[in-house]
């Protein structure tokens, strides 16, 4: 073949319930709306205060630890450790802030239900931040720039309940996190090809990240969990991912979830949900605590899978293809979700792993769309 | 089992049941789309909203009862292919013969069962759709 001409693959690449099942991980980006829980979602002068708050490490005790010393924007919002380190080391793998706006379940444990509810979490651990609403209520009172942040994003100045200035700062800086959607990916290059029959388009795809596909949608069943477009279904799996975090100390992931979101008061069923229908409470109003809950962790987005290494709620897997290692040998008897079989060791040659991260190496954006806080730049105060 | 051990009325029971499938039961007045199911004692209408059932999405179910009283109804989604149920559990309303559920939700692709449990004087009963959301 001459150089830079590809050879085109055959037309049959994939059956129709192959191509149907890839077809549901698109379009990409899907309409973002605003969350009605949040009455500043949307806004620009909220997401600009929202940006200033994420760099303020004067929300942490030791006015050392910002958002970002864990979600650094250099790599791609995450910290590249297995576990996060803010004052202290907690027990979780940090994960890149993105798509964050299509979740319904925050947390790897899923104990947040909304975006503003994840904000506050970091603020109240002191192995995170730590500052508690108290100190955050404080600082916003008395800081120049961030009362006026407030005041432009809210429509009034800090008032004296704590709580609800705390409850704002969470709210303040979801409208700034929401609006980082990852850009479009080669994949979603393919997916639309697919869906318009355009041959050419699709054969620009590579051979290796089409068998990955293959896998992906087939024979590793992994559609299932990481469903649709952001590639997530939401919810939350045994992975047979162990969850010891030391010798004698299990993570006990959703299951400790739920009983934490039933014991909070940040919930979308509580007092600081601005939306008075409470028409995204549903699922904190129906969840269901179950025994096979003990151990089971949120189904990650795969998009920009390849930027966020190590993988895992505790990083214990190093790299993409330690992951398809894993997947491959899966210790069947260790996955506890009684008599669940969606998850079988798939004895995957080396040839099909390398297929399955060139595929999730496809996943990558192309470039990072553009965030709309740029265009917000007069709303922050100085 | 326990139940058999009951000898007569149980047996008459079922004979009757034998002989005289649940009652035929009419599309609901007003309903234009839905779908019924048998059970042993009952028959049931029942549509979703929205129709068709998405993945991943909260949805609830309306279902129109054909049969003897009912007493209580619980609602039930099963997948049995991966034989996992739901993650949440619906509140289910009756009024009569006639009912509700909400905040069902189907969180993966593929062939689900939705399954109506059915108590009342007459015994009790399983009905069960078989149903792909979309
Ligand atoms: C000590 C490091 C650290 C700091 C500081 C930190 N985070 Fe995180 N972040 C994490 C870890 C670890 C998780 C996963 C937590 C879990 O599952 O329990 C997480 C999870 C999140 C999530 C949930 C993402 C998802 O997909 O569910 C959001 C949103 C988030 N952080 C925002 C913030 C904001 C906003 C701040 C500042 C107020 C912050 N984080 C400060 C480490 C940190
Ligand atoms: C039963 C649901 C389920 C299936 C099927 C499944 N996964 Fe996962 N996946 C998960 C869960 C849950 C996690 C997180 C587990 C944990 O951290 O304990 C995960 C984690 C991952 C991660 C790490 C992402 C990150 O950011 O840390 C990758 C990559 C991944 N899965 C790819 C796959 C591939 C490829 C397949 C098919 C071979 C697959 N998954 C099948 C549920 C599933």
């Amino acid at each position: 073949m001459l150089s830079g001409i590809a050879a085109p693959a055959p037309a049959l690449d994939f059956t129709a319930e192959e191509e149907r099942r890839i077809l549901r991980h698109g379009p990409w980006p899907p309409a973002l709306l605003p969350d009605p829980s949040n009455r500043v979602s949307g806004k620009p002068a909220a997401i600009a205060f929202g940006r200033a708050l994420f760099f303020e490490p004067r929300l942490s005790t030791s006015g050392a630890v910002s958002c970002a010393t864990c979600h650094r924007p250099d790599r791609t919002w995450t910290d590249g450790l297995p576990r996060s380190r803010g004052q202290r080391i907690v027990d979780r793998n940090a994960p890149g802030l993105f798509n964050l706006g299509f979740n319904r379940w925050f947390g790897w444990d899923g104990a947040q239900d909304s975006l503003w509810a994840q904000n506050l979490r970091p603020l109240l651990d002191a192995r995170e931040m730590g500052v508690g609403p108290g100190g955050a209520a404080r600082l916003v009172r008395s800081d120049r720039r961030l009362s006026c942040g407030y005041r432009r994003a809210f429509g009034a100045a800090p008032g004296a309940d704590d709580a609800r200035i705390f409850v704002d700062l969470g709210k303040a800086l979801a409208a700034f996190l929401e609006t980082r959607v990852t850009g479009r990916a080669p994949f979603d290059d393919f997916r639309d090809a697919l869906a318009r029959g355009d041959a050419a388009g699709r054969a620009r795809y590579p051979a290796a990240a089409k068998r990955g596909l293959r896998l992906f949608v087939g024979r590793g069943n992994c559609t299932f969990c990481h469903f649709g477009p952001a590639f997530t279904n939401g919810e939350f799996a045994d992975a047979g991912v162990p969850h010891f975090v030391e010798p004698g100390r299990v993570d006990p992931g959703r299951h400790g979830g739920i009983r934490k979101l039933r014991r909070s008061p940040y919930t979308l069923l509580g007092r600081f949900n601005d939306d008075a229908r409470r028409s995204t409470a549903a699922k904190t109003r129906h969840v269901r605590l179950r025994q096979s809950n003990f151990g089971e962790f949120r189904v990650p987005g795969l998009r920009n899978v390849a930027l966020t290494a190590p993988y895992m709620h505790a990083g214990s897997h190093e790299t993409l293809a330690d992951v398809a290692r894993h997947y491959s040998t899966i210790d069947e008897e260790r996955l506890h979700a009684a008599g669940e079989r969606i998850l079988r060791r798939l004895d995957l040659s080396a040839r099909q792993r390398a297929d399955l991260v060139a595929f999730l190496e496809t996943l990558t954006e192309k470039e990072p769309r553009r965030q709309s806080v740029e265009k917000t730049g007069n709303a922050v105060c100085r | 089992m326990a139940r058999w051990r009951l000898g007569g009325p149980v047996l008459a029971a079922a004979l009757v049941l034998a002989v005289g499938q649940a009652a035929a039961c009419p599309r609901p007045e007003g309903w234009t789309g839905g779908a019924s199911i048998a059970g042993e004692t009952w028959t049931a209408w029942w549509r979703s909203e929205p129709a068709p059932i998405p993945v991943g999405a909260h949805f609830s179910i309306r279902f129109h009862l054909c049969g003897p009283p009912v007493g209580r109804v619980g609602v039930r989604g099963w997948m049995p292919d991966h034989r996992h149920g739901m993650n949440y559990r619906p509140a289910v309303t009756l009024d009569g013969l006639s009912g509700k559920a909400e905040g069902l939700m189907f969180h993966m692709p593929g062939r689900w069962q939705l399954i109506l449990h059915v108590r009342g004087a007459a015994g009790r009963d399983k009905l069960t759709a078989e149903t792909v959301p979309e």
